[in-house]
Order: structure tokens, then sequence, then C-alpha cells
């Protein structure tokens, strides 16, 4: 049998991807439920309309896409896992091609697998939170995801149970007009924790393109953590849209920490839903966008019960022609008394032809609520760059310290040293354009990394009063 | 154009010169001439443009340099971009200094220290792309040796060093911090702008403490400042005073002194009402 489609979106398609994986009718008729609301659903334009970025994303040649293709005999471009992780799925294209956990877990009750034998095999589950989180309805693309996913992750974590170390997934694509729709399910019980990465990547020919659609959703029920790391960094031919949305239980904490940094466009819609009173959903967002990148990030703190609480804080850095859009929505309902809720977004442009437009909102039914907001675009500031060069540093050079230091106090947010690092080096190749200096990897680290000054302290105490 | 090439006298020479700020001319033909070993002090009101000056000599883009000179080591350094002035061994103690989050003090002057020991040799082949990599660094512990020592002379907490640059500093240890990297830097020619300003009685002497640690042949420094107080601690050898833009009167310490005793308005011939001096 074949196992890759025809070209092109339909009906039919939908079927077939769905005979060719085995799968049980109700999840046939989620997907061509999902498969009307796609066709009915107009492309969202957002405010500029045909000159926003979203209208870059709904141009794009969707008919020229194979919707499911299959791997190669063998899985590779992935590492093995590592001593960190207490988890690993690796997706290639449309499918998942490794996939391991710790057995210590596993005898815990711990379920990692991919999406289509969860759906098999964990069919209560599945049918009773796939497209729950994030609706077909949420958007276009959120409706097509869920018409046609393939692959991705279901991890649920019993009640109480405490994954230690990180679980890892990683996304790759490598052939053009590929799409790539792979789902993540995550559902952590009652008192559980954990930590979840997930990486994205690609290698395309020059002048191809691919689709990645991924929906994420996260339900932390009473009192349970879970912390959701995201690096996007997609060569150049991805169109990138992703939907990811958290639903906190009583006392549940979402920890988002998502970072975009590749992809040719992105569109990533990102928000929680503080379900359960006392609930709790931050997120700590980076963007870096270079060349012709157009970034557009969404993002909702949605309070639906008592006495939550949310905090927003996005940095990026916008380069060259490139265009970051930023909408970010504080929503308090009507029942949400004690909010308490914080959203802020910082730019940096570099260049005269890059563009960053970041708008915070408010929407409040409640009156018992504490929210604010704030953001702010700017250039590298002229004064900072002449007191670095008076000490002698080029103007490049400079110009890197000033937008490290730019990224410095969110990089200081994330959790993850391990995740730190990879981001600072991500970053730090990133402004390394071709005719500068090649940074390497230990030069973040000689920026930022705290230094013991042995025997300066204790006999060089100030002695100026109020000045430390 | 020929190929400046720098001699190994490090003495600042400043002919006739004029420059202005957002159309405003400030400067109107400075003449002023600080050698290597040297200490002179520029005092003179506010708004005389020695601030103007001092941000002139390091090439703020902000100011037009419209005519005359700056030499340093007999290079005309106006075609000198900050960094390559500061390589060349010229320093600027800001009287305010910016800041900049997330970078921390003893990186960045880790950074400065490899760039300023690199120097700057315009007859050197422009670095191919990516080579530059060959700047020889500083070695970790040698660097800490050096800031260890610098901070005990200007008595500055180790904690100080991990901070941003002058990210919530008081305006003290702002000053100490601008001292801080004279020290580490080792410049030829210092320009101490209002480094007096906003300091308490004993920041003051701390401060002059550390900047007389550093004096020597090798050092020539240029003091501005609007109070005679600070020259009570670093002894300069001859006293500027500018006035609307031009150096009105060239002396000895004993200038200091009777500006001291008889304010600005024995000079200008206008009261001056921002000066109070103090004994």
């Amino acid at each position: 049998m074949t196992q890759t489609l025809t070209k092109g979106f339909s009906r039919a398609g939908v079927e077939a991807l769905s005979q060719l994986k085995g799968e049980p009718a109700w999840m046939l008729e989620k997907r061509l439920a999902a498969w009307e609301i796609y066709e009915q659903a107009p492309a969202p334009l957002g405010r500029r309309g045909d000159l926003g970025i979203l209208q870059r994303v709904a141009r794009y040649k969707y008919d020229a896409l194979t919707p499911y293709v299959a791997n190669g005999a063998h899985a590779n471009g992935h590492a093995a896992a590592q001593v960190w992780e207490s988890g690993l799925l690796v997706q290639q294209n449309s499918s998942v091609v490794a996939r391991e956990l710790d057995p210590a877990l596993a005898a815990k009750g711990v379920i990692l697998t991919d999406m289509d034998t969860a759906v098999r095999e964990q069919s209560e589950l599945v049918q009773q939170y796939f497209m729950t989180g994030v609706t077909p309805n949420a958007n276009k693309y959120a409706a097509l995801h869920a018409a046609f996913w393939s692959g991705g992750l279901f991890l649920y974590i019993p009640r109480g149970v405490v994954v230690d170390r990180p679980v890892l997934a990683r996304y790759l694509i490598n052939q053009p007009n590929v799409s790539s729709f792979p789902h993540t399910l995550l559902i952590a019980e009652q008192g559980s924790q954990v930590i979840y990465i997930e990486e994205t990547g690609s290698t395309l020919p020059e002048g191809t393109t691919a689709l990645f659609d991924g929906v994420a959703e996260i339900f932390a029920k009473d009192n349970a953590h879970i912390q959701f790391n995201s690096v996007q960094d997609f060569g150049p031919g991805i169109w990138n849209v992703t939907t990811k949305h958290g639903v906190p239980e009583k006392d549940g904490y979402i920890h988002w920490i998502v970072a975009d940094l590749g992809a040719d466009t992105t569109l990533a819609n990102l928000g929680t839903t503080m379900a359960g009173s006392g609930s709790n959903g931050d997120i700590v967002g980076v963007f870096f966008a270079t060349g012709s990148q157009f970034i557009q990030i969404n993002t909702l703190s949605d309070h639906a019960a008592l006495s939550t609480s949310a905090q927003t804080l996005f940095k990026g850095v916008v380069d060259d022609r490139a265009r970051v859009d930023f909408e970010g929505l504080i929503k308090v309902g009507h029942g949400a008394q004690q909010t308490n809720s914080y959203l802020s977004a910082h730019g940096l442009l570099l260049s005269d032809n890059a563009r960053a437009e970041l708008i915070p909102s408010l929407e409040i039914a409640a009156n018992d609520v504490r929210a604010s907001h704030g953001a702010t675009t700017g250039q590298v500031d002229a004064e900072q760059l002449f007191y670095l060069m008076c000490r002698g540093i080029p103007e490049n050079e400079a110009r890197r310290l000033i937008v490290q230091g730019f990224f410095e106090p969110i990089l200081d947010k994330i959790p993850s040293d391990e995740l730190r690092a990879r981001l600072r080096r991500s970053i730090v190749r990133k402004l390394a354009k071709e005719g500068q200096r090649i940074a390497d990897e230990t030069e973040w680290h000689d920026i930022t990394d705290h230094w013991d000054i042995e025997g300066a302290g204790a006999e060089a105490v100030a002695i100026l009063g109020g000045d430390e | 154009m020929e190929k400046q090439i720098p001699n190994q006298t490090a003495e600042l020479v400043i002919r006739n010169l004029h420059a202005k700020v957002e159309g405003k001319e400030i400067l109107k033909g400075v003449d002023l001439i600080v050698r290597q070993g040297e200490t002179h002090a520029l005092m003179g009101p506010n708004g005389s443009g020695k601030s103007t000056l001092a941000n002139v000599i390091m090439g703020h883009p902000k100011y037009e340099v419209t005519a005359g000179e700056i030499l340093f080591k007999g290079m005309n350094v106006l075609e000198l971009s900050a960094d390559k002035r500061a390589r060349l061994g010229l320093f600027l103690a800001f009287q305010y200094p910016a800041s900049v989050p997330g970078v921390s003090v003893a990186n960045f002057l880790r950074r400065a220290l490899e760039s300023v020991r690199e120097g700057y040799d315009p007859t050197a082949p422009a670095q191919p792309t990516g080579q530059m990599d060959k700047r020889k660094g500083v070695p970790p512990a040698e660097f800490r040796k050096l800031l260890q020592d610098k901070m005990q002379i200007l008595k500055v907490d180790r904690s100080f060093i991990n901070r941003y640059i002058n990210e919530g500093f008081s305006g003290g240890e702002k000053k100490r911090a601008e001292i801080l990297q004279m020290a580490v830097l080792q410049p030829q020619m210092a320009v101490l702008d209002e480094t007096d300003s906003g300091l308490d009685i004993d920041a003051l002497k701390i401060v002059s403490d550390g900047v007389n640690a550093l004096t020597g042949p090798g050092l020539g420094i240029l003091i501005i400042t609007h109070y005679p107080r600070i020259l009570s601690y670093i002894k300069p050898e001859q006293v500027h005073v500018m006035y609307q833009g031009r150096i009105i009167r060239d002396g000895g310490p004993d200038l200091a002194l009777e500006l001291e005793q008889k304010g600005y308005e024995w000079l200008t011939g206008t009261p001056d009402q921002d000066v109070e001096v103090k004994v």
C-alpha cells in the first residue's frame, strides 16, 4: 500500500488518511467535523487585513502540499537520548520515528507514546481530551490540523507522580512540500509535575518550502505543575503555524517558555485558560527575527475562575527586513474576581527596515481585578553604544553586547540551564552576520556568567552610606 | 589620504576647535595641550562648553566639529570612531555614564581590556572576515587579579562587578565605576568629566585617591570640574578656565585658589548664580 497521500487537502484526503492509519470511527468523525470547519472558516487576516503577516500565512500554497508522507525504513536525524532526559520522542515529517521512556517512570504509570498509538491504546483519554483545549473553532489552521493531524506526543502523568527530568520531543522536517501536523496532548493528573521540552528544526533544499501546523493541548489537574518549553528553530522555507493552549485547574500551574527563532513565517497562538480557582499561567517568550522572517505571536491569559494569576513577558529583536507583530490579551471573565494579571512585550529594532508592532490589550468583566500591561519598541540606544565604544569595543561588538544584554533579563527567567544555554547559542549565532566576527558558543558565557573574584570581598566593603 | 601613524608621545593637542550640537555652536575656538604625565584642570561655569569638549575629544556622534583639530599621539583623532580613540589610549570618565542592562561590569570590562590591549594600528591590513578571533584574550585569572587589585584601591564591593553596567548604581557608585574602568584599562590620556559632582566628601576622597594612585609619568589627566573642591585632593599643574566656548585664562595651581576665593564672575564679568564656591 502506498503510504503517501496525494497532493492537496480535501475531504477525501481526510478519509484516506484515517483509513491508512486504521483509525476507529470516532476519530474519523472528529477529523471530518474539523474539515467542515476548515472549509467554512475564513482565513484570519487580523487588524491589518491584506498588509499583515496573517495574509502571508493565508496565501501560502496549501494545494501544493502533501498531507502525509511515510518515512524511510530507518529513522535518522535524531540524537540518542541524553542523560538528563526522562523521555524522548522524535518525529520526522509526518510520523514518529523514535520514542523512549525511563522504565522507572513507566512503572509508575507514566505514559509516553505517539498520538497515533494513543488513539488505539488510550482511546478513553484521547476521546475525552482531544481538541478540547484547542477546539477546531480556534482558528482555521487549528481546524486543518484537527482534520489532518499525524504523529505527535501523548504524555500522561498519573496522580502525584513527579517527573524530575525533562521529557524531550523533537520535530524535524526534511522534505519539501510536506505538511507536518504533530499533535501534543499532555495530561498531568492531580498533584503531579512534569517538565516538557519541544524543539523543532528543519533541513530543506534551498528554495523549497514545507508547512508545520502543530497543536498542543495541556491539562494541569488540581495542584499539578507543567513547565512547557518550546524552541522553534526551523530553517528557511518553513511556514510555521502553531496553536497551543493550557488549562490549569484548581491551584494548577502551567509555565510556558517559548522561543521563536527560525522559520520563514510564523503564526504562534499561545494561551492559558485559568479554569480552576487559584490556578496560574505564566509565559516567558523570546523572539528573534532576521532577514525576511515574519513572526506573528498572539497570546491569551484567559481568567475564568476565582483568584487566578498570570504573567506574560515577551522580549525580542527584529533585524533586517523582518517583521514581528505581537498581540497579547488579558481576558477576565465575570466570575474571575481577585484576578492578578500582567503582560509586557518589548521589542528591539536593529535595522531601519525592521518592523515590530506590539499590542497589549485588556478585556475585563469582573471588578476586583489587578491587571496591567506595557509594551515598548525601540532601537539600540545611542548613548549605550557610545559608552561601550568609548571603552575600546568596536561598534559591531558593542551592538551585540547591547542585544545580548537586552535578552539577558528574560533568559534569566528560564528555569532550565540547558535551555538557557541553548537559546544563548542560537541568539549569538543569529547575531553573527556575514562579514562580522563569528561568535563562538562560549562567548555569551563570558558575557553573562557570574564571576567570583576571590579575596575582594571582606576588606573591600563599601564605606559609602546608602551606596549598596 | 596619507595614512597616519601614531607616535609614542601621548600628547593631546587641541587647536582652534569649533563644534556644534543640534545646530548650535558650543565650542568657539578651543586651544589646549595636555602632555603625558601632566594633570590639568579645566574649570568654568555651567554651560561654558566643558562637557561638550569632553564628548568631542572622545568622538560623540551627536557633536559636529566644524573647524580645528584634535591630535593625539600625532594623529588626527577626529577621523577615528570612539572605539579607535580608546584603543589609542584616550579615556573619558563620564559625568552621566549610560547604564547597559543585562551586561555585567566584569565581562564588559574584560571585553574592553582585550580591545584596548589590542590597540589601534592604522597601518595594519583590514581584518579578513571572521579573523578577529585571533584577538589576544585576557586570561581569566590575570583579569581577576587585576580587577581585584583595582577594586581594593577604589574600595569597591565585590558584588559590584556582577551587576549590570551602571544599572541602579547610586551617583557615587557610578563615579567609582568610571575610575575603576580607568584603572583597569590604563589609558595614557584621561578626561574626567565632572567626576566630583554628586559625591559626598568621603566618596570624593576615595575617587581622588583612586585617581592619584593612577597618576604618574605614563598618564595625562584633564579634570573637568565646576567646583574647585576636588582640586584640594588632586593637584593640577595647570588650570584653564573656559567660558562661552573658549579658554579665557590659563594658569598654575594658584588660579584655582583664586577662583575659589573670587568665583567665576571675576573672570567672566557676569554674575554666575549657579556657582557656589566652597572652601
